[in-house]
């Protein structure tokens, strides 16, 4: 029996060592968990932009609303982290709820315009970021004690109450077009190759273009579906509100866009690697690296300088943006243009990648 | 004016008597079926570099294959047969040398060569999560035979393959040999004017082998040229018109499977076992005028003779007066098989069949 047994481990082991690239992958994915992980969840959140008004009539600057102001840029939750707000000193009312509309900040205060201590001071959040909310409610309160005033303090959630599963259900929407792809679209096109099906192609007339096109739009269907759908259980399951049709457009433009960038990129992965382990070891190492910066699932906010840069090149992370602004907040073109940018940018990169190199699988 | 002037040549030429109005056209479709070579290979050589190592597999081959007929390529593994297909069906580029199929050079016109040919590759290219008709109408799709003839068509090699009733199976659930039918026909799908079987039966039981070979033998009636690359002799023995041996890379012959016969130098082999030996017997044997030559084998002496059937009472006596008790006796024309072991001293028992071989893209 040990004899047996002895003889497989051996194999495995052998196997195991004579494929360095395996070797690196089995020590790069615990190292990640511990890195990323650790680092995208949970982080304290620091810099929340905001904004601080003092209510019409004005006259002049009240000692609450500049005490106010000192208070919340020096509070801190912790007191070695950064200061938690980063405040915008607004000149009326209109500019800083146009700034909180196009997303520049994530809150604003309203300041009486006399020191009453019975008139209230207005809070205006933007309750589509998981916890920031709850942080911004807390921290506000806590700085205006701290300067002594007494006035009782009026929080409105700009949009709504949006619970967990509809902030997290929009991510799970990039997610699902991420994950589908990377493994259902990857696998199969290796396994194709390993099948001999591609080569099959290659002793009949058709274009290599053809088996480009067709490759890559068969990927970026189904990829959209699995995105449409996850989008579909979010408004009838999870509650979310589509508000116009030109918002329900946008989504699917976002997930076109984003299911075509995927695939593509897919396909050149999918081409550079010719075992189906070395590819999902690779694949299972970046779509949870994406997924994990994309705060899908925990505000960017939250994360070290060092992990955001991975946001500003994750594509992931502009797709869950702007899914957010649209189904969560309303807003559009005007505010998403630029994640709609990204992601163009993104895609065409992609589609040129995916093209050239599985072309190079072809000659 | 000229044309029926060449035409009445032509038709005294071969001297075959028809009704008058359709004997021109049979004949000039005659001429052209007994002239024209639909594959010209030339001077065709293939050689593999890997890091310092330097592998040729094939060697400056050139031959031609004769419209209509089923042409077979045979040696052992690694003979380079497979590659000369991949060359011939536009999958590799020869290193050097040039291969016509018709008019198109494999090269240069290999997308034109693609639109002509039908290929049955040694590694299965069947999608077998996919039912038996849907792989066919894909590849229907994909060789480009029409929308509107396709699923006729379909149909029609269904039955051909006697797979009607499996239509609408997954592949994945069919035997070895109906696997194999079902890509023979797939390949013949938009009725290519040259159909490229490689390796057809391997690993098929000796059952479902007669079937595909009743398969191509009908596939053939269809005028189609077939070119077929085996190391089965009796396979080759059977289906082909004309054979061409290929060992290390080199076409060693090519012939009909009778006139390779007669190549041999020897009539007949003669066999004879025995328990003790005398090297005495050996050398009278070796000296009479019929004999080409002598082996001596695992208890057996292998004798090459012309006109065996004749020397072996002499033989026979020979053992008698030497007193060497003959076990048994065997006297039989030689096989391809012989013909091959004569012409490269190989033996192709020694060869064991290929493991499937993915040939992918991938470069980590």
């Amino acid at each position: 029996m040990l004899r047996g047994a002895i003889a497989i481990f051996r194999r495995d082991f052998k196997k195991f060592t004579s494929n360095p690239f395996m070797l690196i992958m089995t020590l790069a994915m615990p190292i990640m968990y511990l890195l990323i992980f650790g680092n995208a969840i949970g982080g304290t959140i620091t810099g929340i932009p905001i904004g601080a008004v003092q209510e019409q009539p004005y006259v002049h600057e009240t000692a609450l609303y500049s005490a106010g102001i000192d208070q919340l840029e020096r509070f801190h939750t912790q007191p070695d982290k950064p200061a938690l707000f980063h405040v915008r000193v607004f000149t009326g009312e209109p500019m800083a709820k146009k700034a909180l509309a196009d997303g520049e900040i994530m809150a604003y205060v309203v300041f009486p315009s006399d020191i009453e201590p019975a008139r209230t001071i207005r809070l205006y959040m933007d309750s589509s970021e998981y916890t920031v909310p709850a942080l911004v409610q807390s921290g506000i309160t806590g700085a205006i004690a701290a300067t002594g005033a007494k006035n009782p303090i009026e929080a409105v959630n700009v949009y709504g109450v949006i619970d967990y599963l509809q902030f997290f259900g929009v991510g799970v929407i990039v997610m699902a077009i991420f994950m589908t792809t990377m493994f259902g679209g990857g696998l199969a096109l290796i396994r194709d190759r390993e099948m001999g099906i591609i080569e099959g192609y290659f002793v009949t007339p058709v274009k290599r273009s053809s088996i480009i096109l067709g490759t890559i739009g068969s990927g970026t269907v189904k990829a959209f579906f699995a995105g449409f759908i996850i989008f579909l259980i979010d408004i009838f399951i999870a509650g979310v509100i589509i508000r116009s049709p030109d918002d329900f457009l946008l989504v699917l433009l976002v997930l076109f866009m984003t299911s075509i960038g995927v695939t593509s990129l897919v396909v050149s992965l999918a081409s550079r690697f010719s075992s189906q382990q070395e590819y999902s070891s690779v694949i299972a190492f970046f779509s949870l690296l994406l997924f994990m910066t994309s705060g899908a699932f925990y505000p960017v906010l939250g994360m070290p300088s060092w992990l955001r840069w991975i946001t500003v090149i994750n594509p992931e992370f502009y797709a869950v943006q702007a899914l957010r602004s649209i189904i969560l907040r309303g807003q559009g073109i005007s505010v998403i243009w630029f994640d709609l940018l990204a992601l163009a940018i993104f895609s065409a990169g992609a589609i040129a990648l995916g093209i050239m190199t599985y072309r190079r699988t072809l000659e | 004016m000229a044309e029926p002037d060449q035409g009445q040549v032509n038709n005294k030429g071969t001297g075959t008597v028809k009704k008058p109005d359709k004997r021109g056209q049979e004949t000039d479709n005659l001429v052209i079926a007994r002239d024209e070579n639909i594959i010209r290979i030339e001077h065709i050589s293939k050689i593999f570099r890997t890091g310092h190592r330097e592998v040729i597999a094939v060697n400056d081959v050139s031959f031609d294959v004769k419209k209509g007929e089923i042409f077979g390529l045979l040696g052992p593994n690694g003979a380079g047969k497979s590659t000369l297909i991949r060359i011939l069906t536009t999958l590799m580029k020869p290193t050097s040398g040039r291969a016509f199929l018709d008019i198109y050079e494999v090269t240069k016109d290999d997308e034109k060569v693609r639109g002509i040919i039908g290929v049955c590759p040694q590694n299965s290219t069947l999608d077998i999560e996919l039912t038996a008709y849907d792989n066919l109408e894909f590849y229907g799709k994909l060789v480009n035979v029409d929308d509107n003839l396709l699923d006729e068509r379909i149909w029609e090699l269904l039955k051909m393959a006697d797979l009607s009733d499996r239509a609408h199976s997954r592949v994945s659930t069919l035997s070895g040999g109906m696997r194999r039918k079902l890509e023979i026909v797939r390949a013949f799908l938009h009725r290519p004017l040259i159909l490229f079987l490689d390796e057809p039966t391997i690993g098929l039981d000796p059952e479902a082998r007669r079937e595909v070979w009743q398969q191509i033998s009908m596939l053939n009636t269809e005028k189609i040229t077939i070119i077929l690359t085996t190391h089965y002799m009796d396979e080759a023995e059977k289906l082909c018109e004309r054979i061409a041996f290929v060992d290390h890379g080199r076409l060693v012959s090519l012939d009909t499977p009778a006139n390779l016969k007669l190549a041999m130098p020897a009539g007949e082999l003669i066999e004879l076992g025995y328990d003790q030996m005398n090297d005495s017997i050996i050398s009278i044997i070796r000296n009479n005028h019929q004999v080409i030559s002598v082996e001596k084998k695992d208890g057996i002496l292998q004798i090459s003779a012309k006109n065996g059937s004749n020397l072996l009472p002499v033989l026979i006596a020979e053992f008698e007066k030497s007193a060497i008790t003959i076990t048994s006796i065997s006297i039989r024309s030689p096989s391809l098989e012989d013909v091959f072991l004569y012409l490269t001293g190989k033996k192709f028992g020694d060869m064991t069949s290929d493991g499937p071989v993915i040939h992918s893209g991938g470069s980590l």
